[in-house]
């Protein structure tokens, strides 16, 4: 018997995105430096998958006061969560059928997230 | 391990990286550390009865004495904290605020306990009071930061209880609690910053390297340290006191009256009222000028400062009853120390 696999959000099947909603799930709200530093990736790198991920609506941007420069600071929006649990209800999914045997192919995990 | 494993870890770490985003700033601990380790030290010093005669008053002075500092204290490393994280371009964390305020409030109700005591009592634990205090707001901060400052946290609190719980005199929680702070925050600031991210191993060893480094002094000063031994040769009246410093022996059997002096709207005692107490075990009292300066040995023990909580006074029942037709109140006193249990006159 085969079992069909869950289909897996694309833009979140993405190691530094994935890490990335994930940390600012637990975290609020952070900057760009804080989120560079957390991930350690480059400005440019860093630069492309903030704005993938707010084009998406995942992330919302806003402006953090108090500092003597303005900074913008990043936050999940309601879809980004959403989109987060249900990621991760997907690869848990994933994670049981391969644990109970059956023949999960791994090929769409490794094709999605070279994105 | 599979790539959706990995990727599955992956989020639950930066999930937990997420929520204990709290710093726990190293000039915060060195702030910390240093006002409550002068506290400690100080307060002592400066809150005397000679220079607040009155019980009520020395309450009050110490309350805006603590406020003062600690207050202080805690305005300066907010802002340190604040403009930290803007130096970093972070903002500030909405579990980080909410744990500043618990820790402003578990500074608060240390200052209302430490003026209460005036009022109310209890003041031979103050000192490990606070010392659990400190452990508590250090746990808190902990919670939400590395497991270390967590781990750090709860050895404080324990180093409090088991202070208590082994008896130690209130002088040696006095100076446990000084490395508490003085010590062992600077410490933890420099341990966190060097080892936080060690796995459970590691963190076994820095914390019982903690532990050994906070405990060791103030204990091998309650051990080591001595009471100033009167060079005088004893004299054996009250008669023949005069000026300099002296020692006064009581040899057992002297009768001490115990004369009471006492407040209350509801009773008076008559001046020259007495209760008539006899020692079982000889005394001396150090003499400066014909009063005592607070210096004492019983039998040929090692001698004692009266505010070093060796010898520990406890009212621990006050009973109202009727007996040959009268009403009188029967109160029940201990005066003791473990120094002294089985000491032979």
């Amino acid at each position: 018997m085969t079992a069909t696999l869950p289909p897996l959000d694309p833009l979140l099947h993405q190691p530094a995105r994935t890490q990335l909603v994930a940390y600012l799930s637990g975290r609020g709200e952070a900057t760009f430096s804080e989120l560079k530093r957390v991930l350690g990736v480059t400005d440019g790198n860093l630069g492309a998958h903030l704005g993938k991920l707010v084009e998406a609506g995942y992330l919302a941007t806003g402006e953090a006061t108090g500092g003597a420069r303005a900074q913008t600071v990043y936050s999940l929006t309601e879809s980004g969560r959403a989109a987060l649990a249900e990621y991760v209800a997907r690869l848990s999914a994933l994670m049981a059928l391969s644990a109970g045997g059956e023949p999960a192919s791994e090929t769409s995990l490794a094709a999605d997230g070279q994105s | 391990m599979k790539p959706h494993q990995e990727q599955f870890l992956a989020i639950q770490s930066m999930l937990a990286a997420g929520h204990r985003c709290v710093h726990l700033e190293r000039h915060s601990l060195l702030l910390i550390g240093g006002v409550g380790g002068f506290l400690s030290v100080v307060t002592e010093w400066f809150i005397t009865d000679t220079r607040f005669p009155n019980t009520d008053q020395r309450g009050i002075a110490l309350l805006v004495w603590l406020a003062f500092w600690l207050g202080g204290m805690a305005l300066v490393e907010h802002w340190m904290t604040r403009r930290a994280r803007t130096r970093r371009a972070e903002t500030l964390p909405f579990a980080q605020a909410q744990v500043t305020r618990a820790w402003w409030m578990l500074l608060s109700v240390g200052c209302l306990g430490s003026c209460a005591m005036f009022f109310y009592g209890g003041g031979g634990m103050i000192y490990a009071l606070w010392t659990v205090l400190l452990g508590l707001g250090i746990y808190f901060y902990g919670l939400f930061s590395r497991p270390l400052i967590e781990w750090i946290g709860l050895a404080a609190i324990l180093l409090g209880v088991a202070g208590l719980a082994a008896g130690l005199p209130y002088g040696a929680t006095r100076w446990l609690n000084a490395s508490c702070f003085a010590i062992g925050m600077p410490l933890a600031g420099w341990l966190n910053a060097r080892f936080g991210d060690s796995g459970l191993p590691g963190r076994v060893a820095v914390l019982a390297l903690w532990l050994a480094v906070v405990a060791t002094p103030p204990l091998l000063i309650a051990r080591y340290a001595t009471t100033t031994v009167p060079s005088a040769t004893p004299v054996y009246s009250v008669a023949t006191v005069g000026l300099g410093e002296q020692v006064l022996r009581l040899e057992a059997g002297s009768r001490v009256p115990l004369r009471v002096d006492l407040d209350s709207p509801i009773l008076t005692v008559a001046p020259d009222a007495g209760l008539d107490l006899t020692l079982t075990r000889p005394v001396e009292v150090a003499l400066r000028d014909g009063r005592p300066d607070g210096r004492y040995r019983i039998g040929t023990g090692a001698w004692h400062t009266i505010h070093d909580g060796i010898l520990q006074l406890r009212i621990d029942r006050i009973q109202p009853r009727l007996a040959d037709g009268r009403a009188e109140v029967l109160t029940h006193a201990s005066l003791d120390g473990a120094e002294f249990k089985g000491d032979t006159p």
